[in-house]
């Protein structure tokens, strides 16, 4: 042991850096803490969270061709589409969609199936419900997103 | 009446004068006092503890968490009383009991001022080395009575953990005593009172007297009581990572909290113990050095501008509170709180309430000094291991107590005092 | 020692009724003989776990104690077991993808790769180089993540606190940037077949870059509070010390093996991705001890540091995505393929059967495989060691039960 170790050892120079580290951070502007409902985390842009499904803007119909290709990508099988030929037109049009988000894994791989951009994981990322069922979503909770309940006095 | 209140101007304890009146008083006084600070020393401690590790701590309960140990405490109360089916149901009912009171015990003898305690015991120091190792003996029913392996390995860890140090703090302790005794007429003293008396007539704290010698006998006693409270680093018998809790793993709601209160009146027991054998007990810092009128009128400012303090650290609080329709209770509640913190302030500006508080402000103010560093080394250093706890006790501890008190000890014998 | 035969093999008897498995409670309210009851037992049964705050997840470890003293060790596993391999074998190549970063949580990127790369080389195909570049970034930040999670927690089980909230507050900046990336924090399903699904973002790279600057006083700070600590010294050398021998024999591998003396790192000695691109040094340890497994891993965070830098200014330009078929058939045979995940040796066996799902996927977890080494590690140690060992590991329970 040489003498620096040893000074370092009698004089408790270890443990005194240490202490003389917790104490610096006890300065608050160190605190890494965020209060969770008022300060809002800001997720990403690419944040995969509440699925959506999209509408076009001026006509409010839906984006979704019926092409089934994200239930046959989702490797939860959570996904159920079904759909009807329209006589007139000859094609194919959405009358189901179901998403049942108690089984997601989040894994973004129906919104990379989607052809027409259509099903997207948005940033959303609260979503608690009080039943079983109120995590399987149909068309129109996917089109316009989850109505919050509205409590009053 | 005339004799209950002529007590106020006696310059001895309830205890000696036998007022039977005043010593219920104190004890009460200072049993709530103690379970004030314990409730207050949660509060800074998750506070504290939390800031180190850049959290912030309770922040929902009332103001910056303020109401969170009023809360945790109401919840204790109001859990079910579960006992383990094979407990041995007396034990287990008894345990908790013994520890609360041996914690509480000590502090009859602790002065917070010249006649600010319960009693002046000739064998004071004595006494309160002897209470405060009966603590031991309630954990030990604990852990043996809960019939459980994690408790009983708690216990005996914590059994032989409290007897090896409490060796070396007996060595320290005494190499204190052996202090009193140099004076003019060499009369030493076990009484507390009477201890720091003489430190007060050698003008020096025991801390720096024959330095370095009182000061390794304080550090020694300072590494001994955290092992003898078992806090961080000497944990072990509650270590919660490796024997779940310890002793009380068993315990939960009401006897828990007990566990709880004993550990920090034990804590605030021993670093009472450390300021009036070392630090000078209820005497203002340098009370010699710096003496006189002036400074003296200076230094009994000091309470009230504490509060003063405390109530702009309060004030600065509620004005940075979010501006948020959520936080408007909080927001009158910490502004209360402010005013009730300054109006305290005002009061020890009162001449007589500022004389009288001065002793016990200083007192208080040493000990927290300890209660911070608990708070520090718990949030600073690892656990030690059981065989590592115990090579220090016995191989380094031990060891250096004899060597200083053979100094302090032979020196005076050699007229070779400083 | 009869008795230990009869109550270790008591765990695995899946036949007996449970009324009629012998353990250690019910001899003891029914002793079958006079000589086997409690008292004159010189043997502490104590059974850690699966709730315990120290054995990360829900490991359970039955002890058996002379004092404090450890005279043996049993693990028992499977609380957390999920069939991720059974899962395999009903899910197409790309659908299995998710699923692999479910089994070691905290380094999710490198399972992906070690999968991801394993399906490439079954396919004879191969991702572009900036998606290998791209790779190796986002798996040498999960090296530090996974690194900095272990050190807080191993800190955590030694006793000291604070290191734990220090390591996670770091750890958040890698985990933004993963989120930045891919859309996820944990669970990232990075990579896909072939490649990478996402372009990196705007900024990513002076994101990585902030983040090296930024991260390099903090693991100083972490060594300040443990690497001369003489309460951490004392608690971590010459414990669970397992010697190069034994390492190699137990298929230890990791940061566990290299603090042994055996320089043995994938990433060097059969490149993948675009390690060999790369200049980093292999940090071994001498005594094979929690303190040099400790040093060891803090080394390789600097190491990781260094790859990152090297990297992420040598990021090529082009596509992302390989040619992958759409509907993915690999021609029948098998494959295995392995890489330095944070942990050990990550390995991927997969057989095809030409259809397009895996006939078998097994995995070689580095978790599961350094965990065997516990009973040597800790025999004879005391029970406060068998924490610290469990700790210096680093196991990660999901990927034990996978």
């Amino acid at each position: 042991m040489t003498f620096k170790e040893l000074t370092r050892k009698v004089l408790l120079l270890d443990l005194l850096q240490g202490l003389a580290l917790t104490f610096r951070y006890q300065n608050p502007k160190e605190i890494y803490t965020e209060q969770y409902p008022l300060q809002r985390p800001r997720v990403a842009e690419r944040y995969r969270g509440a699925p959506r499904l999209g509408v076009n803007a001026e006509t409010n119909e839906t984006l979704c061709i019926a092409c089934d290709l994200c239930a046959l990508a989702c490797p939860e099988h959570l996904i159920v589409v079904t759909s009807e030929r329209n006589p007139n037109t000859r094609r194919k049009e959405l009358t189901t969609f179901t998403y049942d988000l108690s089984r997601c894994m989040f894994c973004g791989l129906c919104e990379d199936a989607c052809p027409t951009d259509c099903l997207e994981l948005t940033q959303d990322f609260e979503l608690a419900s009080y039943s079983r069922e109120g995590m399987i979503w149909d068309r129109t909770t996917l089109e316009r997103g989850p109505q919050p309940t509205k409590y009053e006095r | 009446m005339q004799q209950f209140l002529n007590y106020l101007n006696s310059t001895q304890t309830p205890g000696e004068t036998g007022n039977f009146a005043w010593a219920t008083i104190y004890i009460l006084i200072i049993f709530g006092g103690i379970s004030v600070a314990v409730i207050a020393m949660n509060w800074l401690e998750r506070k504290v503890l939390a800031h180190m590790q850049v959290r912030l701590g309770p922040m929902r309960v009332g103001p910056h968490g303020l109401l969170q140990p009023i809360a945790d405490a109401l919840k204790l109360l109001i859990k079910e009383d579960i006992m383990p089916a094979e407990a041995d149901r007396l034990m287990f009912w008894m345990a908790p009991v013994i520890v609360v009171i041996t914690a509480f015990t000590v502090f009859i003898v602790i002065p917070f001022g010249p006649t600010h305690a319960v009693t002046d015991m000739n064998i004071g120091v004595l006494f309160m080395l002897g209470v405060s190792s009966l603590g031991v003996l309630g954990i030990i029913m604990a852990g043996w009575a809960s019939n459980s392996h994690y408790p009983l390995l708690g216990a005996l860890r914590s059994s032989s953990q409290m007897v090896s140090y409490e060796i070396a703090m007996g060595m320290a302790v005494i190499s204190a005593i052996l202090m009193t005794t140099l004076t003019a007429d060499g009369a030493g003293t076990l009484s507390m009172i009477q201890i720091v008396q003489a430190q007060d007539k050698q003008q020096m704290w025991f801390l720096f007297r024959m330095f370095p010698f009182g000061f390794l006998a304080f550090f020694i006693f300072a590494i001994a009581m955290v092992a003898e409270t078992n806090r961080a680093p000497f944990d072990l018998p509650e270590a919660e990572s490796e024997l779940v809790a310890g002793f009380h793993t068993e315990y939960s709601g009401f006897r828990w909290s007990l566990f709880f209160l004993a550990e920090y009146a034990a804590m605030l027991a021993v670093s009472s113990i450390a300021v009036t054998l070392w630090m000078g007990g209820w005497m203002r810092p340098f009370s010699h050095w710096l003496a006189g009128d002036t400074w003296d009128a200076f230094f009994s400012f000091f309470p009230a501008a504490t509060f003063f303090l405390l109530f702009v650290v309060a004030l600065a609080g509620t004005v940075r509170m979010p501006k948020h329709a959520a936080f408007k209770i909080q927001k009158a509640g910490l502004g209360a709180f402010a005013l009730v913190l300054g109006g305290i302030g005002v009061l020890l500006l009162i001449p007589p309430v500022k004389d009288r508080i001065q002793d016990i402000y200083w007192f208080v103010a040493k000990v927290s000094v300890f209660m911070y560093a608990y708070i520090w080394y718990r949030g600073t250093f690892p656990r030690y291991r059981f065989d590592q706890l115990m090579k220090l006790g016995w191989k380094v501890m031990i060891p250096v107590g004899i060597a200083v008190l053979i100094v302090v000890a032979a020196a005076p014998a050699f007229n070779f005092v400083w | 020692m009869a008795d230990d035969t009869k109550s270790r093999t008591a765990h695995l008897d899946l036949d007996t009724p449970e009324s009629q498995i012998e353990t250690y409670m019910h001899r003891r309210a029914a002793p079958a003989r006079e000589e086997e009851t409690y008292l004159d037992a010189n043997e502490l049964v104590l059974n850690m776990g699966p709730q315990h705050p120290s054995t990360h997840g829900v490991l359970r470890v039955i002890l058996k104690l002379d004092g404090e003293k450890v005279l043996g060790t049993e693990c028992i596993i499977g609380y957390l077991h999920r069939g991720v391999e059974k899962i395999a074998e009903n899910r197409t190549y790309t659908m299995f993808n998710p699923y692999v970063d479910r089994m070691d949580y905290v380094a999710a990127v490198s399972n992906g790769l070690g999968y991801c790369e394993a399906v490439e080389k079954l396919l004879n195909i191969e991702a572009p180089p900036r998606a290998q570049y791209i790779r190796v970034i986002l798996a040498e930040l999960n090296r530090l993540a996974s690194h900095m999670l272990w050190l807080g927690t191993h800190a955590l089980d030694i006793g000291a606190i604070t290191p734990l909230f220090y390591t996670f507050r770091d750890r958040e900046e890698i985990l933004k940037i993963f989120e930045k990336y891919c859309g996820a924090r944990l669970t990232t399903h990075a990579f896909r077949i072939g490649g990478c699904q996402y372009e990196t973002y705007e900024g990513f790279e002076q994101d990585v870059i902030k983040f090296c600057k930024f991260v390099r006083p903090k693991i100083d700070e972490y060594e300040t509070l443990l690497t001369t600590n003489r309460i951490w010294v004392e608690r971590t050398r010459g414990v669970g010390v397992i010697s190069a021998a034994d390492a190699i024999d137990f298929g230890v591998t990791g940061p566990v093996l290299r603090a042994s003396g055996v320089k043995w790192d994938l990433r060097k000695a059969q490149p993948y991705a675009a390690y060999k691109n790369f200049e980093f040094d292999i940090p071994i340890g001498q005594n094979g001890d929690t303190y040099d497994r400790y040093i060891v891993r803090i080394a390789e965070m600097h190491q990781s540091l260094r790859i990152i830098e090297q990297a992420v200014g040598a990021i090529p330009e082009g596509p992302i995505m390989g040619k992958v078929p759409k509907v993915m058939k690999p021609p029948v045979g098998e494959i295995y393929h392995s890489i330095e995940a944070p942990k050990g040796e990550l390995g991927y066996f997969i057989v095809s059967d030409g259809s397009t799902q895996p006939y078998r996927v097994r995995v070689r977890p580095p978790s599961f495989v350094n965990l065997q080494a516990l009973d040597k590690m800790v025999r004879g140690a005391l029970v406060a060691d068998v924490v610290a060992v469990i700790g210096t590991i680093d196991i990660v329970l999901g990927e034990v039960d996978r």
